[in-house]
């Protein structure tokens, strides 16, 4: 029985392997930057469904690139699908869509500093007003009839009140006292933009756009909103188009489509022009001339990007996000605005928005 | 607890699984003859079976089973929740699971989810690696697992009461009949499995939320003999499984998942004059429904229903050469909410010609060509021969060309689907060294394997999915089974482990495949003393990519997790058994996908009663 004990010991002495006692899910790489965020861009990374690897990178003046800087510096992860980043003083709000989370954070140093976790269902976006956050959610996907802007007051963290909108609310704007919701579609595809006016937080009338409408930006008395139309994958393929609404009267005032089977996504706010993407190439619209503009702004072609993913324009340059094929990190491009392509930096995985201090 | 664990720790003993390697070599003399000639390919590859005790000391679902006893890599979102197979480094589709000989795949995913695989009620399980084309059809690139009902005539009547209850409230009810005469037989198998599954996550405050599961199977296998050399053979199985998804975080929505399958088949064997006839007609139906929020009772569905016609026939030309042929033909209408209601035929033929050249030299040759209506026909072989050069030494050479058909969701999903796409093609090749002494046995195989047009649903620029024939993927690899066993006096000690190393490279990235391991070990120590037995059991993966990009910080570390378990038998004359299994022994914090928390340390007891 002796010999025994030691084929097992032997055994067990092969077989038994210790394994590090660090939390496995935690998402952490590189250390925090000196600094206050405030010397170079953030990148949102949205992360795997169902992955939990949601992340923020920051990428420095000096091209340095820090990222996971939420995990480093709460030692938890971020969440499940961020979707989108919006500052209010001294804060950073990250709105998590599948973890059905906004996480606060000081945007200085990126601490935490709440997470809102209950009575949001599906968020999307935010519009910050005053000392209160109007937050997009879907609800429940399968229910069209249960989606509603939440009203999160940022003193307490405490989400106050609901408005109920029509199905798929996405980008919120803030204009004159009025919200202005795009839907864009949830489970289905959204055609409208909901007005809600602020001193009674109902919906006020709603303005008919085409399909899908993607980008929204007021400038100047107008709203600006992009509709991509609906895809051919979608069996009933529909036209994209552009809007300029006068928000003192809530008309349309001019309005153009765009080509068959051309499906526009984005729009962005530079140097008093709007901008678009359009398949791999950014195209620039003048509000004085509201046309179809005939050739690209600026091309991405020669970068090679899988998906466009994110884009910006900020203090002269151009950010493109590239989430590659969605399963490995994705990479961001810097152009200046005469095109010419300034670098690029790899991010996390899926990035889909910039984001400055 | 703690004082349990101790006492397991200091009885020190552990012990066993019964992981029979078949040899055909020391059989080929008899084997020629035998009804198992209808599995190609028998003699020049190797392969595992996994018995009915195995079976039953293992936990019911098929991952569990092979995840300990095999050197398949398991992507489990959790236990109990979707579970699918890499085998030797190949996809979650290219592993075909064959129920009583008809592949069992899912038509709508190409995938079988292991966890919906209830392993009670086999006789036994086959493990077969490599290309199995020629032989199973669409699917058998990495693999076969191959579950088998056994039907035998004069063994009189039998019954088999297995009773599970562990932790986190899991248990299950199984019930196991036969009855047969010299000419009938008839076998009933009920099988009921039911966990709250909310085990706590290690080195975490959260816990397994929103991941119960119950599940039901039942079986029917009848067999009649009609005359001297011809049988009728019956078999029906019907899984019934609902499944709540564990939560990825917090917050998230739940959701849920049911499945309903059914699989009937008759089959008709005759062996007269030297022709062996073995017809198959097999109806299946999937049927799978997901809840998005479990609340509300909006669902998407997809179902597929299948006729299957097999007829096989063997000739002896003489005692040293066999001819084969085969007809195979399979329909399938599928429906769902996201894909477009389709029906699709497919059709194949067949020859083969095994010839024992010497006592020690037997070689195979299987041809198999393809004929169906909507993509490329691709024709398929299989070339092999075993040559056993010592007593203890035999070798076994095999190279095949194998096939996998795209699903119903890559050529029919609304609006993405895509009507252009090829079959994905295997070429394959395999060595095999095979030492054999007395009951112990070593096996060392290598391999190569190439994959052309490797379906995967891709992104465009606007970040739309679409099925696509995209990458090529190179692997090769080196598997090593070990089975050793000893016996001195009432005592009985038997050692089995795999080991496989395994490179599975996009060829044009040159990054190893997610969720493939470079390594993977299993290791099972059992031991028999009249009325008490024991064993231990050990599987380590080592890291694996889950980025294609194969990003060091989305590394998914390697993992070592045990489980021990005591037996004993305290019927006279008749087996009443009553066991204790302790699973992670060592209370390892590990995940096969990632952010998938598996169990901890959990206990689990059974009585097995045989009457």
């Amino acid at each position: 029985m002796k010999n025994f004990n030691l084929i097992i010991v032997a055994a067990l002495s092969i077989l038994f392997c210790s394994c590090s006692n660090e939390d496995p899910t935690l998402q952490n790489d590189t250390p925090v930057p000196e600094g206050d965020f405030t010397d170079g861009f953030f990148v949102l990374n949205e992360g795997g469904f169902t992955y939990n690897n949601a992340s923020v990178s920051f990428v420095n003046d000096q091209g340095e690139v820090f990222n996971n800087i939420f995990s480093s510096t709460n030692n938890r992860n971020l969440g499940d699908v961020a979707q989108s980043m919006s500052f209010y003083d001294e804060l950073a709000l990250v709105v998590l869509n599948y973890s059905n989370t906004i996480e606060v954070v000081n945007r200085y140093t990126f601490e935490s500093v709440a997470s809102i976790e209950d009575q949001i269902l599906n968020p999307r976006y935010a519009s910050i007003v005053g000392d209160k956050a109007y937050i997009t959610n879907w609800g429940d996907p399968t229910d069209i009839e249960d989606d509603y802007v939440a009203i999160l007051d940022l003193n307490t963290f405490t989400i106050q009140e609901k408005i109920e909108v029509v199905e798929g609310p996405e980008k919120i704007v803030e204009a004159d006292g009025k919200l202005y919701v795009a839907h864009k579609g949830g489970w289905g595809y959204g055609h409208e933009i909901s007005v809600i006016d602020l001193s009674t937080n109902t919906v006020q009338s709603k303005i008919e756009v085409s399909d899908v409408p993607d980008g929204m930006l007021h400038s100047e008395g107008y709203l600006y909103v992009l509709s991509s139309g609906k895809a051919s994958w979608t069996g009933e393929v529909t036209k994209g188009g552009m809007f300029k609404i006068n928000t003192s009267n809530l008309q349309i005032e001019e309005e153009f489509d765009f080509p068959d089977g051309d499906h526009p996504k984005f729009l962005v706010e530079y140097d008093n022009s709007l901008h678009y993407i359009l398949g791999r190439d950014i195209f620039r619209v003048e509000p004085s001339n509201f046309n179809l503009p005939n050739s690209p702004f600026i091309s991405t072609a020669d970068q090679d990007i899988s998906v466009l993913y994110g884009f910006n324009i900020h203090k002269d340059t151009v950010y493109v996000a590239d989430a590659k094929d969605y399963v490995s990190n994705g990479e961001v491009h810097l152009y200046n605005t005469s095109g010419e392509h300034l670098t690029k930096y790899g991010v996390r995985l899926i990035p889909n928005g910039f984001y400055f201090n | 607890m703690k004082l349990l664990i101790r006492s397991f720790g200091l009885m020190a003993i552990f012990c066993c699984s019964i992981q029979a390697q078949q040899d055909s070599i020391q059989k080929l003399d008899e084997v020629v003859l035998k009804k198992t000639i209808f599995k190609d390919s028998s003699y020049t590859k190797t392969y595992s079976i996994l018995s009915d005790s195995l079976i039953e000391r293992n936990q019911a679902s098929l991952t569990n089973l092979l995840n300990f006893n095999s050197t398949i890599y398991f992507k489990e979102n959790g236990a109990g929740m979707v579970s699918s197979p890499s085998f030797r480094g190949t996809t979650a589709s290219q592993t075909a699971v064959l129920w009583n000989g008809i592949n069992i795949n899912s038509q709508t995913t190409g995938q079988t989810d292991f966890n919906t695989v209830v392993t009670r009620g086999f006789d036994q399980i086959i493990i077969q690696p490599g290309g199995g084309g020629v032989d199973v059809g669409s699917n058998a690139i990495g693999g076969t697992i191959a579950l088998e009902n056994r039907i035998e005539y004069n063994t009189g009547l039998q019954n088999q009461f297995l009773l599970t209850g562990g932790s986190f409230n899991t248990y299950g009810l199984n019930y196991d009949g036969q009855y047969s005469n010299q000419s009938s037989f008839l076998g009933i198998q009920l099988s009921h499995n039911a966990s709250d599954n909310d085990y706590p996550f290690l080195e975490s405050d959260r816990i397994n939320e929103n991941g119960q599961y119950q599940n039901s199977n039942l079986g029917l296998n009848a067999g009649f003999k009609l005359s001297s050399y011809d049988e009728l053979r019956v078999y029906f199985n019907v899984f019934d499984g609902k499944r709540h998804f564990s939560l990825p975080t917090p917050n998230a929505l739940p959701t849920k998942y049911y499945d309903f399958n059914t699989r009937s088949l008759v089959e008709w064997i005759s062996d007269k004059d030297g022709l062996q006839n073995n017809i198959k007609a097999a109806y299946l139906t999937e049927n799978y429904e997901f809840y998005p929020n479990i609340e509300r009772d909006v669902f998407s569905f997809g179902e597929v229903r299948s006729f299957i016609l097999k007829h096989s026939t063997l000739y002896e030309v003489s005692s040293s050469i066999s001819l084969i042929g085969r007809l195979n033909y399979i329909r399938n209408d599928g429906t769902g909410s996201d894909i477009e209601s389709e029906t699709r035929n497919l059709g194949s033929a067949v020859v083969g010609l095994k010839h024992q050249l010497s006592d020690d030299v037997i070689y195979e040759v299987n041809l198999r060509q393809e004929l169906n209506q909507d993509f490329e026909n691709p024709f398929l072989y299989s070339f092999g021969i075993q040559a056993s050069l010592s007593d203890f030494y035999a070798i076994k050479a095999n190279t095949s060309k194998s096939f996998r058909i795209p699903t119903f969701n890559d050529l029919y999903w609304q609006g993405l689907g895509n009507s252009e796409l090829l079959p994905e093609l295997s070429y394959q090749g395999e060595l095999s060294h095979v030492f054999t002494w007395s009951k112990q046995r070593i096996q060392l195989t290598t391999y190569y394997n190439q994959v052309e047009n490797l379906l995967n649903w891709v992104p465009d620029i606007s970040g739309i999915w679409r099925p696509q024939n995209t990458d090529e993927v190179e692997i090769y690899g080196l598997e090593v089974l070990t089975h050793l066993e000893k016996q001195w006096g009432d005592h009985e000690i038997t050692f089995d482990q795999t080991y496989a190393y395994t490179v599975s490279e996009n060829k044009a990235t040159g990054n190893q495949l997610i969720y493939v391991p470079y390594h993977k070990v299993t290791a099972a120590l059992s031991y028999n003393l009249r009325r008490f037995s024991a064993f231990y059991q050990q599987l380590y993966n080592g890291q694996v990519f889950t980025t294609t990009d194969n990003a060091q910080e989305q590394i998914l570390g390697d993992f070592s997790v045990a489980n021990i378990g005591l037996e004993y038998d305290l019927g006279k004359t008749q087996n009443y058994e009553v066991g204790v299994q302790l699973l992670n022994l060592w209370n390892v914090a590990y995940q096969s996908v990632q952010n998938r928390p598996m169990p901890g340390r959990n206990i689990n007891a059974y009585v097995n009663l045989t009457f």
